[in-house]
């Protein structure tokens, strides 16, 4: 029993990653309507990025992402306006490829200037854990959870409350009614994609303490963020939350009873099950009728 | 003529280079070199499979690295554990692959566009995991060495030239399976549903097979590749044989040089490998990465501003500088078309007895999300009748030609084609090939073909060689008054021309019942007139034809009989004077008492 | 589209009849800068709008409410309403307009916090007419206001637009059904297959013998 609850406690902790990280690609899909084959690879700039700064600079990860976010997310306005803007009225093949040639790219980039090597740090409270019911609690990880939880929060109160984000939902759910009432959907599409890759330079620092960083890292978790957004419901905020969590899940209690080498395989396979059974996930719809960030 | 000396001249060229080709390896004799050709002949061979799946038929895979393993690992495991001839194995391995994509296939094919690239994706790197794991069968990440015992049974040579030849003649067949698929029926089939899946639905095409096939003939040509390099390098692990690198780079080749073309792939390939190759002596291990940074960057270049890659834009530019090398394309012999010769109409008055209405709807209903879209609408269109179908906007007749059609089952009622209930097919395509034509109200043309191919893939659903698929293609558009247009490309047609080649594809399919959905939309009144006296040909040939209309005079005009739709249900029916005068349709027109003083 | 032109003058009411299929959406949407024009010009109070995007005619008045609604599904009443004043010279009267819309149309009040796809049509073209009304129109154009709604609501409909008008609003309204259309506007044009084939007044366009064959080709 006590194994179950352990398991359930680091499928939960380990699911509030895979949310942070899959959150800022939902919300690119639903605004933006474009499937950023490179998610992962800006995650893996944020790893990198915070890695380097503590490395050289002794800069704690939880002091860098106040540094990073701001820093990805205008790499990610910058992006979009250089290589998402010139595809966006582009027949698949160019949306496909243009993407997936960015992820190429930049993990290829991040190989040549730091080589394969895995590349970790470990900060104070790395291992540090705390007891609670007989339960091993680490606390990097609940501390990756809780910002997770909080950032679910913080967007669902920015779509809902403020002006540019109500403007985003209305983009999501209906692109021309949301011309008809003034939005620049220009703007916002540069400013959702924004936001989602500087979650990414968030989620990046936020894990670094907990997981090693390499060039390839992020195709990996590229592809587990994909996983999660399908399952949750493209575009849908809560969904990707949730869908994470089920995926943390998942993996902790196959990687305890199967084996932990076969995770990725057992996920990715429930990503084409569901794919194909029910591609509008467990709360979202896909598609471009009924898109609704909730 | 001009072209004739430039056909031959091109023919010479290719002569030339087939030769240098043929005795390279005996004249060069630096290694190195050799081994660039092989490199590029490799991956032209994987470009070109890749190509007949990612190209003709337009299914993004990111995953072809699968079947490359596949080949590979099948091939390598077979030899050392069983002693069988890698030849044989790789032909076990290319069997295996195409079960494999069978499997893929059947599910992932249901997906579109990025998530179908998506699900290829993750796949792939499944296998990879896969392959890992199983350590007792593949090694895991020590991989597996290949004993080098030179010998042709053996599938490892001593001599590079015999790998050049080898590669040079998988290279050789690959293509002309290639060509025989561009030029075949099964060839515009898969250019018709990477198109419009739907149009190509009614064609006749049946799109989910059309793609198996096309994905089982592109995997088992990969894993014959992956066999290859197997044999040439004589180390095998996952990460080299699953990896979604090479995935990147059989599509980038065919991608820059021309997608969906023949050439294109290769074009590719030779521009960059040998820039890959030598980066790689240069550089050594050093900058390990730097090719595919390279590739990755080129795609996203070439996807957007080179769509249709180097070898259309080196085309264009080569027909300005050099004109007698670059033929235009689709050169046909003249043909001397009789409209009256279009295949004499034979089809037509076979199906059936002559007696019983072509047409039965009875009852019929569709429902979306609660709400009745059509209910019990019951009428018949007699053989060689002009039924005109109107009602207001969202009076659901288009629903009512997608039900009839077999692109929705219906939810109540039955259709009934010659006699049959069709409503229980569950396919549009099956119904084109009882012959049930239609058009779209969004008309469909296939943009990046000509008009003569576009017609071509409806024409080839009964002539079965390319020849007399063009041949009955030319008659019908010499019939619907696109004959000059015939080398345009689909896009750059006029609204009103693309009214008729959606009908002159349609006719193509030899239909006796055509579903033409507001085909005079958008037109001027002249247009409108001629599109009368063409429907009005076709049915003096024998074609039934129900149309729906907006534009009333020529609905008026053309119909020999009216049905009234609103709000889903059929609120009259009769000759055209007679409707026109209902009060019943005047109010669901006009919205209010607006009666004719 | 070929060849449209017309006139919608400053205080008055404009509509744009014709059949399916004539072109009127496409002429509302090239209006609002949705769709762009193969040639001609558009000019909105003696400025030349032709290549501005939408939001930026948005921000000057021309308002467009859309056929079939087009409402956010997934937001609220409120929500809706709080979309329709995005421009910043809207959201400088929102509570002020927001408490009009609310006098003219009770029901939305009542269901304020109700999610827009549960609406009623009618309630929904409420909602559409009072979210376009949150933008502060100069003109507003309403593409089939009408359409499928029952004979009560489009009469109260027609009624609501009278009295928008009336406020010094212009009008620019595109509709099928004719008559009640015809009825109140000052200048009316007849759209057939893109061109304009007919224009007069209300009046004198209801009394025309073309506009039946128009509408039923005989």
């Amino acid at each position: 029993m006590e194994t179950i609850l352990q398991l359930t406690i680091n499928g939960l902790l380990l699911g509030g990653i895979y949310s942070l990280i899959a959150i800022g690609l939902t919300l690119i899909f639903g605004v933006v309507r474009i499937i950023n084959f490179a998610q992962g690879e800006f995650l893996m700039i944020g790893m990198f990025a915070t890695f380097w700064i503590f490395s050289l600079l002794k800069i704690d990860p939880y002091l860098a992402l106040f540094i990073f976010t701001p820093l990805l997310f205008l790499l990610g306005m910058g992006t979009e306006r250089v290589i998402i803007k010139p595809i966006q009225n582009a027949p698949p093949i160019a949306q496909i490829f243009s993407t997936f040639g960015l992820s190429i790219v930049l993990q290829n980039g991040a190989l040549m200037l730091w080589k394969s090597d895995y590349r970790s740090l470990e900060t104070s409270y790395s291992n540090a854990v705390i007891s609670w019911a007989g339960l091993m609690i680490n606390v990097p990880r609940l501390v990756a959870f809780s910002v997770a939880v909080g950032i679910v929060i913080f967007l669902y109160l920015f779509l809902q409350r403020t002006y540019l984000g109500k403007a985003m939902s209305a983009v999501a759910q209906d692109r021309d009614a949301a011309q008809l009432m003034g939005v620049d959907i220009s703007k916002v599409y540069m400013l959702a994609f924004g936001l989602g890759i500087g979650l990414e330079g968030l989620a990046g620092a936020l894990i670094m303490p907990i997981y090693a960083t390499y060039p390839t890292v992020g195709f990996t978790f590229g592809l587990i963020a994909f996983v999660v957004v399908v399952l949750g419901g493209l575009g849908n905020m809560i969904g990707a939350f949730l869908g994470g969590l089920v995926i943390g899940l998942v993996e902790s209690f196959s990687g305890f009873y199967i084996s932990p080498e076969l995770n990725t395989a057992i996920y990715f396979l429930i990503f084409v099950l569901v794919l194909i059974i029910r591609p509008q996930g467990l709360m979202g719809a896909v598609g471009a009728q009924e898109m609704g960030l909730k | 003529m001009k072209n004739g000396n430039g056909s031959n001249l091109r023919w010479v060229i290719l002569l030339a280079i087939a030769a240098i080709l043929l005795v390279y390896p005996l004249i060069v004799r630096n290694p190195f070199y050799v081994h660039l050709f092989i490199m590029v002949f490799f991956y032209a061979f994987l470009a070109v499979g890749w190509n007949i799946v990612g190209g003709f038929a337009g299914q993004l895979s990111l995953g072809h690295t699968v079947f490359y393993g596949i080949g590979a690992y099948s091939s390598t495991l077979l030899f050392i554990h069983l002693g069988v001839s890698p030849w044989l194995g790789m032909f076990a391995g290319g069997i295996l692959a195409s079960l494999t994509s069978v499997v893929i296939g059947v599910p992932c094919f249901r997906l579109h566009g990025p998530f179908f690239a998506m699900s290829t994706l993750a796949l792939g790197e499944v296998f990879r995991i896969l392959a890992t794991y199983w350590r007792d069968l593949t090694q895991g990440t020590m991989g597996i060495s290949i004993p080098v015992k030179f010998g042709w049974k053996n599938f490892i040579f001593e001599e590079k030239a015999v790998f050049y030849y080898v590669i040079l003649a998988f290279t050789v067949v690959a293509l002309g399976i290639s060509h025989w698929i561009h030029r075949s029926r099964f060839g515009s089939n898969l250019v018709a549903l990477r198109e419009d899946e739907e149009a190509a639905e009614s064609l006749g095409i049946n799109v989910p097979r059309n793609k198996l096939w096309a994905m089982m003939i592109s995997a088992f040509l990969v894993a014959l590749g992956g066999t290859f390099s197997a044999q040439y390098i004589l180390f095998i692990d996952p990460d080299a044989e699953f990896s979604v690198g090479l995935s990147l780079m059989i599509a980038i080749f065919p991608i820059l040089g021309g997608i969906g073309t023949v050439w294109g792939p290769v074009i590719g390939a030779v521009v960059l490998v040998p820039l890959q190759e030598f980066l790689r002596a240069w550089l050594g291990s050093s900058l390990h990465g730097l090719h595919l940074f390279i590739y990755g960057g080129l795609l996203i270049i070439a996807v957007t501003f080179l769509p249709r890659g180097i070898l259309d834009w080196v085309q264009a530019l080569g027909r300005k500088a050099l004109p007698f090398l670059f033929p235009t394309p689709a050169l046909e012999k003249p043909a001397h078309p009789r409209p009256d010769h279009f295949l004499a109409w034979s089809w037509l008055g076979q199906k059936g007895s002559s007696d019983g209405p072509i047409l039965e709807v009875s009852d019929l209903g569709k429902n979306f999300g609660g709400l009745a879209a059509i209910r019990q609408v019951s009428f018949e269109v007699r053989r060689g009748e002009i039924v005109g179908l109107i009602g207001p906007n969202g009076a659901g007749k288009t629903t009512l030609f997608n039900v009839i059609s077999g692109f929705y089952p219906p939810d109540g009622g039955a259709v009934l084609y010659h006699g049959e209930a069709i409503s229980s097919l569950h396919s549009a395509y099956r119904i084109c090939r009882r012959g049930m034509g239609r058009t779209f109200q969004l008309v469909k043309p296939f943009q990046n073909i000509s008009v003569l191919e576009n017609v071509m893939t409806g024409a080839f659903l009964r002539g079965k060689t390319q020849a007399a698929a063009r041949d009955d293609s030319l008659e019908i558009l010499e019939l619907v008054g696109l004959y000059e247009l015939k080398s345009t490309l689909g896009k750059s047609l006029t609204i009103a021309d693309r009214k008729r080649l959606e009908l002159a594809r349609a006719l193509a399919t030899r239909p006796d019942l055509l579903l033409l959905d507001e085909i005079m939309a958008g037109l001027t009144p002249k247009e409108t007139d001629e599109a009368i006296q063409l429907i009005r040909k076709v049915r003096d040939r024998g074609i039934t034809v129900l149309v729906i209309e907006h534009v009333m005079q020529a609905v008026m005009q053309l119909s020999d009989r009216i049905v009234i739709l609103h709000h889903g249900e059929k609120i009259g029916e009769g000759p055209p004077r007679e409707v026109a005068a209902d009060e019943k349709v005047i109010k669901a027109y006009l919205g209010e008492e607006y009666v004719i003083t | 589209m070929r060849e449209v032109s017309l006139k919608a003058e400053e205080g008055k009411i404009a509509s744009i009849v014709g059949g399916n299929g004539a072109g009127k959406t496409t002429t509302i949407r090239t209006l609002s800068g949705l769709l762009k024009p193969s040639s001609g010009a558009i000019r909105f109070l003696a400025q030349d709008v032709t290549l501005f995007p939408p939001h930026r005619r948005v921000e000057l008045g021309m308002i467009q409410i859309p056929e079939a609604r087009r409402l956010f599904p997934y937001m609220t009443v409120s929500g809706n309403l709080d979309m329709g004043s995005y421009t910043a010279r809207a959201r400088k009267e929102k509570e002020k307009v927001r408490k009009e819309i609310f006098d003219l149309f009770p029901v939305l009040q009542e269901r304020k916090n109700q999610m827009a796809h549960t609406l009623s049509g009618g309630e929904q073209q409420m909602l559409a007419i009072g979210r376009g009304l949150m933008a502060r129109p100069t003109l507003l154009m309403l593409d089939e206001p009408s359409l499928g709604l029952a004979p009560i609501v489009v009469r109260m409909i027609f009624q609501t637009v009278l009295r928008i008008n009336a406020q010094g609003i212009t009008i620019l309204l595109v509709e099928q059904n004719v008559k009640q259309c015809l009825e109140i506007s000052n200048q009316s044009y007849v759209l057939e297959n893109g061109r304009v084939v007919l224009h007069g007044t209300g009046g004198e366009v209801l009394k025309n013998e073309h506009l039946r064959k128009a509408y039923l080709g005989l």
